[in-house]
């Protein structure tokens, strides 16, 4: 028994390996044939860029880990930041302004509100979450603009120095945006392998029936898990307003959702759910990264890379589905 | 016998991702000929007999049809060959009436109800089976839905009817008839295998007699050289001590006095499978619960665990120690010391992704009941190794993946994952389908020490040895009741059944 499951534990390893492999080839590639990618200004870009995609990808892994998926997190990061950015601008809708620390506050309010609605809809209603989140980034983005966001791109007030520090600024060198992005990653690690949280997360996701009968409080986790996801792409979203200046609500329209997606599965989270980890992520984001990098510099047009990045994701979930069967034979039982 | 065989398998061996089933299979099967395959639960019946039907491929070996080898891709290829296959759990479809049953995969065109149903009423007239062709599947009772499979087999045109358990369900009526159907299938050309645990029932009707024991035919021949001595011991083997049950005749009967009234149920209902069960368990004992296919032994039980809800309005009421309980959610019956090992344990029971020893410690961490704990590994493996040496559970060690263990031992884990907290109320439901000899007797064993450790211990099974072997009471559900109690020294194998039949 234990020799038939040894092919299956090297080749999941070297699934793994194959993707850290394609990464340093397309890396050294791009560093040899491409003019200006192995430049310090730009691996800063790459590193900055790559770091809000990996930020999001940790929300999703934890979601897609528990066999779920969370498509409303750009709303959630474009809305959340946006309040936050509002309601202490000068001209906002609250006269002067509140200081920088109160309206993140609220934006961090409203963003725990309306994930937790969404897992409540999902756990307590028992709503398929693609459906659910796909609509919930809808209602997400609608009651943003509707309430607070009229004007599509919001400009960080004067007073954000400390998002301002978290977008642009350098530690030792380093951008503090990928530091945050360390950060998260070894502190979801720690959740997922070292509480029982973790270990529910990753029981539900393998078999939610057994979960729930085991006992686990599969719903109270999975409005916990949506929250998560949500707070993390809230930070994302400060992330971004530091880096940029501004976050646009446009963002919510744009295919990064679906490099989210890329992320996690092409680093080897089955969509199944009950597999991976953060590790997977730290890969699929630097493949990732390097590829939408290079391709900006190719100069490839934005169509080109859409349907670039849809083939991939495609392909990715395809050998995902091959390597992680549900297959009829192991769930065939009884009487052999 | 210089006829060639419809159906022959040579050397037919088949496996489970590495975990045999059958092998050294040589079986012939002659043309209007009634063949019993008589085995223990396990022996590997089923497995064989889903080779011939197309629902599983040979590992290696022949299979011939009319002398000619041949592989079937589907059971829909080996239906289109005339070899068709009636299961225990009937695979109709329960929103079509029977009509569109009988002819599915078979419509015209032009597919006129009305000319169907007429066809069909006359259809199963010619068979004499009293079934309305207009009622829809799910209205039907378990006899009448096999009479419909039946039906639909013969429709096909099928020379081979394989019939898995088809007496279990049927009173002795309707034993009779689908006995003298049998009769009237084989004096029309048609080869029919038969499956049963009835030795009587085989050794009235068959032409010819095949025994499995662990994968492997043990004994073949033609009917009139068996009798009920040589089959049993054929089914047992040489060595008595192999079978689980083999002390089953012999047994000396020592009954457990019940001890507190630890469960109590008053006419619970659920829907159409649990209708108004009323029964109790008691500590300090093994509460055999038998019922066949249907009869809501299951769903009583998910109930009491919290997994069903009962019926919001006269759904009855459920005490346990006295204090009236109604769960939403699994968790707080586990958190109140009510476990439900399940039937099913690949789709409801373990983890196959995790280690043994993370499954056992799901169990654990759930009856600590917050998500915010943090693990300690290092108990965790000692709660793993524990449970593996008391379960005797046979790994490489507790980071063994549990989808490759064998049935029995993934049966253990369930079990320890269950039992990390010493529950008030145990319910094993089917606790040794689809486990070896080796690990039924092991878990018979464990389950007796919990009953004498003074847990209320409730055993369900569809097995009567099973549960003649572990109980202290016996209770016979039937139509989502508990029809009949017995003490264990006063049940036999025919009282159950008498009770549990339709």
């Amino acid at each position: 028994m234990a020799a038939a499951q040894g092919p299956r534990r090297r080749f999941k390893a070297s699934h793994e390996n194959i993707v850290i492999a394609i990464t340093v080839i397309l890396f050294v590639g791009f560093s040899l044939f491409l003019n200006g990618f192995l430049t310090t200004g730009n691996l800063l870009t790459l590193l900055r860029s790559v770091s809000v995609l990996g930020i999001l990808g940790v929300g999703m892994a934890v979601v897609v880990i528990s066999r779920g998926i969370d498509l409303s997190l750009i709303a959630t990061l474009a809305v959340g930041a946006g309040v936050a950015i509002v309601l202490s601008r000068p001209d906002g809708p609250l006269p002067g302004g509140l200081p920088f620390w109160q309206g993140a506050l609220l934006g961090l309010v409203f963003v725990v509100i309306v994930t937790a609605l969404t897992g409540a809809i999902i756990a307590y209603a028992d709503l398929p979450a693609v459906f659910t989140t796909l609509a919930m980034g809808s209602v997400i983005y609608g009651v943003g603009r509707v309430l607070f966001l009229p004007a599509e791109a919001n400009y960080l007030p004067e007073s954000a120095t400390w998002v301002f520090a978290l977008g642009r600024g350098q530690l030792f060198g380093i951008p503090i945006s990928i530091i945050c992005f360390l950060v998260v990653l070894v502190l979801v690690h720690i959740v997922l392998r070292k509480t029982a949280l973790g270990l529910f997360i990753y029981a539900m996701g393998d078999n939610p029936v057994a979960a729930r009968s085991a006992g686990i409080p599969a719903r109270p986790a999975t409005v916990v898990i949506y929250v998560f996801a949500g707070l993390v792409a809230y930070f994302a979203g400060l992330l971004t307003a530091g880096a940029v200046n501004n976050i646009n609500t446009r963002m919510f329209n744009s295919t990064l959702i679906y490099d989210v997606l890329l992320v996690v599965v092409v680093g080897g989270i089955g969509l199944s759910g009950g597999r991976g980890g953060m590790k997977n992520v730290l890969i699929g984001t630097l493949l990732i990264g390097t590829l939408l990098n290079g391709m900006i510099i190719l100069n490839i047009s934005y169509n080109e890379q859409s349907l670039i990045k849809g083939l991939i994701l495609l392909l990715a979930i395809l050998v995902d589905t091959i390597l992680n069967p549900r297959d009829e034979q192991t769930s065939q039982q009884g009487d052999i | 016998m210089s006829e060639t065989p419809i159906i022959e398998i040579r050397d037919g061996r088949k496996e489970f991702h590495g975990a045999v089933a059958n092998e050294d299979i040589n079986f012939r099967l002659m043309p209007a000929e009634v063949h019993s395959l008589l085995g223990e639960n396990g022996a590997g019946k089923s497995t064989m007999t889903k080779i011939m039907a197309g629902v599983h491929q040979l590992t290696a070996g022949k299979l011939l049809l009319d002398g000619e080898e041949i592989a079937f891709r589907s059971p829909a290829d080996a239906l289109s060959k005339g070899i068709a296959m009636v299961y225990q759990e009937n695979s109709l479809v329960p929103t079509m009436s029977v009509a569109q049953n009988i002819y599915l995969g078979d419509e015209k065109l032009f597919n006129g109800l009305r000319k169907l149903n007429i066809a069909a009423q006359q259809f199963l007239q010619s068979l004499n089976f009293h079934v309305n062709p207009t009622l829809y599947v799910s209205e039907l009772g378990a006899a009448q839905r096999q009479m419909v499979e039946i039906a639909r087999a013969v429709h096909h045109k099928a020379r081979v009817i394989i019939f898995d358990e088809p007496t279990a369900t049927l009173t002795p009526e309707e034993k009779h008839h689908f006995f003298s159907l049998v009769r009237r299938l084989k004096k029309s050309g048609v080869a029919i295998i038969f499956i049963s645990h009835a030795l009587e029932e085989a050794l009235s009707i068959s032409d010819s007699i095949t025994v499995l024991r662990d994968g492997r035919i043990v004994d073949s021949g033609p009917c009139a050289e068996f009798d009920r001595g040589r089959i049993v011991k054929a089914m047992i083997g040489r060595d008595l001590s192999d079978s689980a049950y083999a002390d089953l005749a012999s047994r000396e009967i020592k009954q457990r006095p019940p001890g507190d009234r630890t469960l109590s149920v008053e006419n619970i209902s659920m829907g159409v499978a649990v209708r108004n069960a009323s029964f109790s368990v008691f500590s300090g004992q093994v509460t055999g619960v038998f019922g066949l296919i249907g009869s809501g032994r299951t769903e009583m039980m998910k109930v009491v665990a919290g997994i069903y809800k009962r019926d919001l309005f006269h759904g009855g009421n459920v005490m346990l120690e006295g204090r009236p309980i109604r769960y939403r959610v699994p968790g707080p019956a586990v958190e109140d010391g009510i476990v439900y090992v399940t039937e099913d344990r690949k789709s409801e029971g373990f983890f196959d992704t995790m280690t043994i020893g993370q499954n056992i410690q799901v169990g654990d961490t759930v009856a600590n009941r917050s998500m915010w704990n943090v693990i300690d590994y290092r108990s965790a493996r000692d709660l793993a190794d524990h449970w593996i040496k008391r379960l005797n559970i046979r790994a490489i060690s507790s980071d063994a993946k549990v989808i490759e263990l064998s049935g029995g031992n993934q049966q253990k884990v369930v079990i320890a994952k269950a039992l990390t907290k010493t529950p008030k109320l145990v319910i094993f439901d089917e606790p040794t389908r689809g486990v070896d000899v080796g690990a039924i007797r092991e878990i018979h064993e464990f389950i007796q020490q919990l009953a004498d450790e003074g847990i209320a211990v409730v055993v369900v099974s569809s097995y009567l040895p099973e549960i003649l072997t572990l109980s202290d009471r016996i209770l016979v559900a039937r139509q989502g009741q508990i029809v009949e109690e017995f003490e264990a020294r006063d049940a036999s194998e025919e009282k159950i059944i008498f009770a549990a039949v339709h």
